[in-house]
């Protein structure tokens, strides 16, 4: 470790800057369509870009409640239908046993979005015979028996027709093929709806008879289906049917504008913060808070580099995690300093005393790391999402500070103690009384001897 | 020397002081509309912020229209001519589709069933879609543009809000834009109080047996979990105390800062407790109470240098960071605070008080008041 130690160091300080400021850097393990890279950036949370985030029940129905494979099949059509609206970079996450959650930074449009979401989407295909209905319209389901569910439906797309006008089309499997071919046979001219939740989505007349279940809807009028319309209507007949209905649970809207400054001043007021904190330890420790310093930039260079490596997501209570370990950071080597201190008034050397500081000081540091990691570690199991990323950047922030505060420092300690010029009581922040010891232990005529070569 | 150690009676009453009061309203908050204020994280409600492009648009003014619709509400001016509307009933959540049970569509239904002459004669719908055998190879067009954004769309336009919105800017002119709303429903809510609590408790106790394993004594463990809790105490008492008289709300970030304060305090607790153990060993013979004195006093520099560089760091998010998690930021420093005191004033004497307790009952008083034999210490 003594020889290595220096090398690791440099290594992993190398490697954090790297991934800290190397712009477009990638890392394995991305989103397969992406090439299976994930870029490397720092994620903010909604308080800090902006954005909506939604919480989702799924219902029981009928006494059952969704298992994890319900849940994931509910996750995959909501993601469906976010993505659907073009909003970038959407979270949507299963939480607990039935919760979904739902996040997208930076929407402008909020409710057209948990509109569409929401929709539990019961879809049926309804045959009309003569009876024609317009959209939006209440259908009566006992009177107009469905002739299959939206699941019938393999694919849909929105399709062009000879003109150009836009059109929805969509594949039948077997049973609805089968179906649909039967009816609209004995149907030309006549009417069928597709019915969301007991409301006509469309209710198209019956051009020609259907054989193969490939089906072609037409606006009807010139230039086809607006493109609003047929993405509403591809949606319907494709992530129409969720398997447990959901409800909102709760609904967060935060400005970008608002994210921005708070982003801004948190930042701010974190570098002030630890500013101060090198400041002091400067003042008060002298050469060691000189090196605990860097060993605060190093921290700082690490963990930002992890962040964005898992990634993590930063939110103010996240900041506020970052800044409290920083402060922890110092603590530890706050703990080493004053033992220091306190074997070099015992009369030890300088080296010597160096390394009683440390060894001494250890417990305490691991005791209270330990119990920093206890309650962390507590929250990030059972915390809710704002809660976990507070608790993951404190965790992280607690072992990466126990790596600077004691490896980092120690070995450019015992690199720094071995040189002549550093042994002055004043560098370490002590009398030149306290300090006397360091003449006894070692000849003033050695010191000379060596400082003359 | 300073003796800390033997005025430990008159800073237990402090102690008591200190959490007492809180502890009072704490309890009076289930009762009564005294104590803790809950945000609506826990109680369930809708808070949203918004400024209106006419400034002198009053809370009053905006309240009166929640009033209207039957709404209780509070409007709170904040920064920048914005006002911060408060409401404990839910009303920015779409509401759940009943679970109504459809027919299951059998493929018995054969369509001549339908073709009967319904009485349901509706107006023609123009352009009438029709639908059609599609040419198995339609060529889908390439990824359609995005919906543009319309307007302010940030605004609620669905539900109660929705309409509340409405009502707002048809009587005080535009909403100029609206900076946070969030709403939550009541089941959150629920788990919320509950999950505080447990949590609270589960982490004490990991603390005290981490403690207890570490020193090999349920002592130190023990002393260190009053101390815990006295943090706590004083925490949430404030708040308490807050709440009473300022109308400051605890919101889901409190549990975050309170299991924070309770990792941390735990610090100096630990520093001071290393110490009484070394010294122990070094100057075995000792009264406990001189040396846990002596302990103190060798580590207090140190236990107040390792917090004032975190409570550094924490004011300066408080004052210059945004307002957003102010009340976090609060709590965490006067946790921190209380932690460093109630290590040297609460756990220390508790130890000691604990030791010489056994003592007695053990018939070893004249022992440990025997002659003191002072070794040669530095």
């Amino acid at each position: 470790m003594r020889r290595a130690g220096p090398l690791l160091i440099i290594a992993i300080g190398l490697i954090a800057l790297f991934i800290d400021f190397f712009p477009n850097a990638a890392v394995p393990g991305g989103d397969p369509d992406a090439g299976g890279w994930r870029q490397l950036e720092t994620k903010l949370g909604l308080d800090l870009e902006g954005g909506l985030r939604v919480e989702y029940l799924a219902q029981a129905v009928d006494g059952q409640s969704p298992d994890a494979a319900a849940l994931g099949v509910i996750r995959d059509i909501v993601e469906d239908r976010v993505n659907s609206t073009g909003v970038s970079e959407p979270v949507v996450q299963t939480q607990g046993a039935d919760r979904i959650v739902v996040e997208l930074p930076g929407v402008t449009n909020p409710d057209q979005i948990r509109r569409l979401v929401g929709q539990t989407g019961r879809v049926d295909f309804v045959p009309l015979g003569s009876t024609q209905m317009t959209e939006g319209q209440a259908i009566d389901l006992e009177q107009f028996p469905p002739l299959f569910p939206g699941s019938e439906v393999s694919s849909v797309n929105i399709g062009q027709d000879q003109t150009g006008g836009l059109t929805v089309n969509f594949q039948l499997k077997e049973e609805g093929a089968r179906l649909f071919a039967d009816y609209t046979r004995d149907n030309v001219g006549n009417y069928f709806a597709i019915v969301l939740d007991g409301n006509v989505i469309s209710a198209p007349v019956i051009n020609s008879s259907i054989p193969n279940g490939q089906v072609q809807i037409e606006a009807g009028g010139i230039g086809g289906f607006p493109i609003e319309d047929a993405r509403n209507l591809v949606n319907v007949i494709k992530f129409g049917s969720l398997p447990f209905p959901i409800v909102e649970l709760s609904a967060e809207q935060i400005s970008a504008t608002l994210g921005e400054q708070f982003l801004y001043q948190s930042l701010l007021a974190g570098a002030i913060g630890i500013g101060l904190v090198m400041l002091f330890m400067l003042v008060y420790y002298r050469l060691p808070g000189l090196i605990a310093s860097f060993a605060l930039v190093y921290y700082g260079i690490v963990v930002l580099a992890i962040f964005r490596l898992i990634p993590v997501t930063l939110t103010l209570a996240g900041i506020a995690g970052f800044v409290l370990s920083v402060g922890m950071a110092v603590d530890a080597n706050i703990l080493i300093f004053e033992r220091m201190k306190e074997e070099l008034r015992a009369g030890k050397s300088l080296p010597a005393a160096v390394e009683a500081g440390f060894n001494r000081a250890w417990n305490s540091i691991l005791d209270s790391n330990v119990s920093s990691l206890i309650t962390a570690t507590i929250l990030y199991l059972f915390g809710t999402s704002v809660i976990r990323g507070f608790a993951l950047v404190l965790i992280i922030g607690v072992l990466v500070s126990m790596f600077s505060a004691i490896v980092v420092t120690r070995t450019i300690m015992r690199v720094i103690v071995r040189q002549d010029w550093a042994r002055k009581a004043s560098l370490f922040g002590l009398r030149e009384g306290e300090f006397a010891a360091q003449g006894a232990t070692r000849p003033a005529g050695r010191r000379e001897a060596r400082a003359r070569v | 020397m300073f003796d800390i150690i033997g005025k430990r009676r008159y800073l237990y009453i402090f102690s008591l002081i200190l959490t007492i009061p809180g502890l009072v309203l704490i309890l009076l908050t289930p009762f009564t509309d005294l104590g803790l204020q809950f945000s609506i994280d826990y109680t369930g409600g809708t808070r949203w912020v918004i400024r209106f492009e006419d400034r002198d648009v009053t809370p009053e003014q905006v309240k009166s229209v929640f009033t209207e619709a039957g709404l209780a509400s509070t409007v709170i001016p904040e920064a920048n001519d914005y006002l911060e509307i408060r409401t404990e009933q839910v009303v920015g959540l779409r509401e759940g589709p009943a679970a109504t049970p459809t027919p299951a569509p059998g493929a018995s239904a054969s369509p001549a069933a339908s073709a009967s002459p319904a009485a349901s004669a509706s107006p023609t719908p123009t352009p009438a879609p029709s639908a059609s055998a599609s040419p198995g190879s339609s060529p889908a067009p390439s990824e359609p543009p995005a919906i543009p954004p319309v307007g302010n769309s940030e605004i609620p336009t669905d539900g109660q809000l929705g309409q509340i919105a409405a009502t707002l800017q048809d009587r005080f002119g535009p909403i100029e834009s609206q900076t946070a709303l969030t709403s939550i429903g009541g089941v959150v809510s629920n788990d919320l109080i509950r999950d505080t609590i447990i949590l609270i408790a589960v982490g004490s106790l990991g603390i005290m047996l981490w403690m207890t394993y570490r020193f090999r004594d349920i002592r130190f463990g023990a002393t260190a979990l009053v101390s815990l809790l006295h943090d706590v105490l004083v925490v949430v008492g404030l708040f308490a105390l807050l709440g009473t008289i300022a109308g400051i709300q605890i919101d889901a970030l409190f549990v975050t800062a309170m299991l924070t304060v309770i990792g941390f305090s735990v610090h100096d607790t630990i520093v001071v407790y290393d110490r009484v153990r070394e010294n122990r060993a070094r100057h075995a013979g000792e009264p406990f109470d001189e040396i846990v004195n002596h302990s103190i006093l060798q580590t207090v520099g140190r236990s107040i240098t390792t917090s004032m560089t975190v409570v550094i760091t924490l004011l300066a998010l408080l004052l210059f960071g945004g307002a957003a998690i102010n009340n976090f930021l609060i709590a965490l420093i006067i946790g921190i605070v209380s932690g460093t005191y109630s290590s040297i004033f609460v756990a220390a004497p508790l130890l000691v008080d604990w030791h010489l307790w056994e003592d007695r009952r053990h018939g070893r008083m004249a022992a440990s008041r025997g002659p003191r034999v002072r070794r040669a210490t530095p």
